[in-house]
């Protein structure tokens, strides 16, 4: 059964992880003083968002970003939970990452704070905790 | 810039490089032919055992210990294009003091791709300091070389180092073979298969400092090229490994090697790129300087095609690893395909450039004084390491039957 059955339940999700990682002070800072925007691109059920230092904006026409990441919401639920560790969804596809892969080794360690606060957006969704 | 996309028509065409990489690549030159070329024959005919850590030191201050590393962990942030045009002018001279520093970063390279920031915190500002610090892969073991890095012979793969979970920590018990730096790392990324499963179907990575309890260094190869890099033997008995020392999760290191391999097989081929060009230059300078028939060799039709044809090898190797290098600098996952025909290829025409080179020196070409023999030596090696021809002929053809599989 898929984590998220619904696009407006995806969208109760993703973007409000995305305002939290802004705040953090470190998140924050790499994306105010180096200019960086992330496109991130979710599948099944589809939703796509652009954080960059003005915010989250959800769908849109694509704005260019620096970095792309496509993954589907089944693979973002297993991510965020820790059940999918980040080298193992990077080698066997499931995840997929256009842009500066040397700004990809800086940025990941950064999105340690979303992990801690995932789970409980995702059960206020209604998303089902994995066994 | 790097473009590589020309409209109108699929060839990629490199008109330049980026100009912080052209500015390494410069400084790397410099370095390669006025310090690293003196060294060369001493370095090539000393003892299998023996280590320059004094010319090791003067590249570690030239940055190639960190190139690869984050400027947050006092790195200096280039990418796989960096990486690979510097080791061709390393290589280019000796392909031996070049792979100290790749497989210092193929060691790296788990680290990296962790997103750990705890183990990067710990790991990465270590080759940042004063004195050089190397690490080392360690992943081939005397029964299982190829079968550790297809997936699907893992379980066919024979006495594999295992792993014990015992509270917070692992127990590795094994023995390693033929580990670049092995004797001269001060870490080592050491891949091991859990218990309780077949061959090394649980493969797992661990980072594990060489002076842990229980950590053995045994014998270094006598290679017969890359003579200025030590081959060793590692031995690991009831080495405890703290929990948050593994890199992608238990049952994960299949897949960190499969990354790391992709990711490295640009590098390994610039290497066997700067080989191929190092066995050319002096082709062409002895072909230049010697006259027969009263002309220098070079005007002669037969000499004038030989060198012809092993520049233009040169140069489509060299365009073929600058792809590979780009695309793993800008896609993640590392793409498997373009890694793999660069180091085919190049590793292929190294040998070919460089057999070719000394038959056009005549008796010099196979006098070790004159270098040229070196340079067939080491063309040899590359075949053998971060893939073989039939391993990379397996990774190419599946990349050609693969489905273009959505998220």
């Amino acid at each position: 059964m898929p984590a998220f059955t619904s696009q407006a339940q995806a969208a109760a999700v993703f973007p409000q992880l995305f305002e939290i990682l802004l705040e953090d002070p470190q998140f924050g800072a790499i994306v105010r003083d180096r200019g960086l925007s992330v496109r991130f691109v979710h599948t099944k059920p589809d939703l796509q968002l652009h954080v960059d230092a003005d915010g989250v904006r959800v769908g849109g026409p694509p704005a260019p970003a620096s970095l792309t990441i496509t993954m589907s919401c089944d693979t973002a639920d297993a991510l965020w939970t820790g059940r999918l560790l980040m080298p193992v969804a990077v080698a066997t596809g499931r995840i997929r990452i256009k842009g500066s892969v040397a700004t990809v080794v800086e940025f990941v360690p950064l999105l340690r704070p979303a992990f801690d606060r995932y789970p409980e957006l995702a059960a206020a969704a209604g998303v089902p905790a994995a066994s | 810039m790097l473009d590589l996309t020309v409209p109108g028509t699929a060839v990629p065409t490199f008109t330049s490089l980026p100009p912080h990489v052209e500015e390494l690549r410069d400084r790397v030159r410099a370095f390669a032919q006025e310090r690293l070329r003196p060294a060369v024959r001493r370095l090539d005919q000393a003892d299998a055992a023996d280590f320059d850590w004094e010319l090791v030191t003067e590249g570690h201050q030239l940055g190639l210990t960190r190139l690869v590393i984050s400027r947050q962990h006092g790195g200096l942030g280039y990418g796989e294009l960096g990486v690979a045009v510097a080791l061709e002018e390393l290589a280019a001279v000796d392909a031996g003091y070049a792979l100290v520093f790749g497989a210092t970063m193929l060691g790296q390279a788990p680290l990296l791709l962790s997103g750990d920031p705890a183990l990067q915190a710990r790991f990465l500002p270590l080759f940042a300091g004063d004195e050089p610090v190397l690490a080392c892969n360690a992943i081939t073991e005397d029964q299982a070389g190829c079968d550790l890095l297809i997936p699907e012979n893992a379980v066919h793969a024979r006495d594999v180092m295992r792993a014990r979970r015992d509270g917070d920590h692992y127990v590795l018990d094994g023995a390693k073979k033929f580990i670049t730096n092995g004797k001269v790392a001060r870490y080592a990324t050491v891949f091991a298969a859990v218990e309780g499963t077949p061959g090394a179907s649980a493969l797992t990575c661990f980072v594990v400092p060489l002076d842990s309890p229980g950590v053995e260094l045994g014998a270094v190869a006598d290679k017969m090229g890359y003579r200025a890099c030590l081959g060793t033997e590692m031995a690991f008995t009831g080495v405890r490994v703290p929990a948050e020392n593994v890199i992608g999760g238990e049952g994960g290191g299949v897949f960190v090697n499969v990354q790391q391999m992709n990711m490295a097989r640009a590098a390994v081929a610039a290497i066997s790129t700067g080989v191929a060009r190092g066995a050319l230059e002096l082709a062409r300078q002895w072909c230049g300087e010697r006259v027969q028939g009263g002309v220098p060799l070079y005007r002669h039709q037969f000499t004038a095609r030989k060198l012809a044809e092993m520049s233009m090898k040169v140069d489509a190797a060299r365009l073929l690893y600058l792809r590979a290098a780009q695309l793993a600098d800008t896609e993640i996952p590392a793409p498997a395909y373009e890694p793999a025909v660069a180091k085919l290829f190049a590793d292929r025409i190294a040998i070919e450039v460089a057999e070719e080179a000394m038959s056009l020196m005549g008796a010099r070409g196979y006098v070790r004084d004159w270098v040229m023999e070196k340079y067939l030596r080491e063309a040899l090696g590359a075949r053998i390491y971060e893939g073989t021809p039939e391993v990379l002929a397996l990774a190419i053809t599946e990349s050609l039957y693969a489905d273009d599989d959505d998220l």
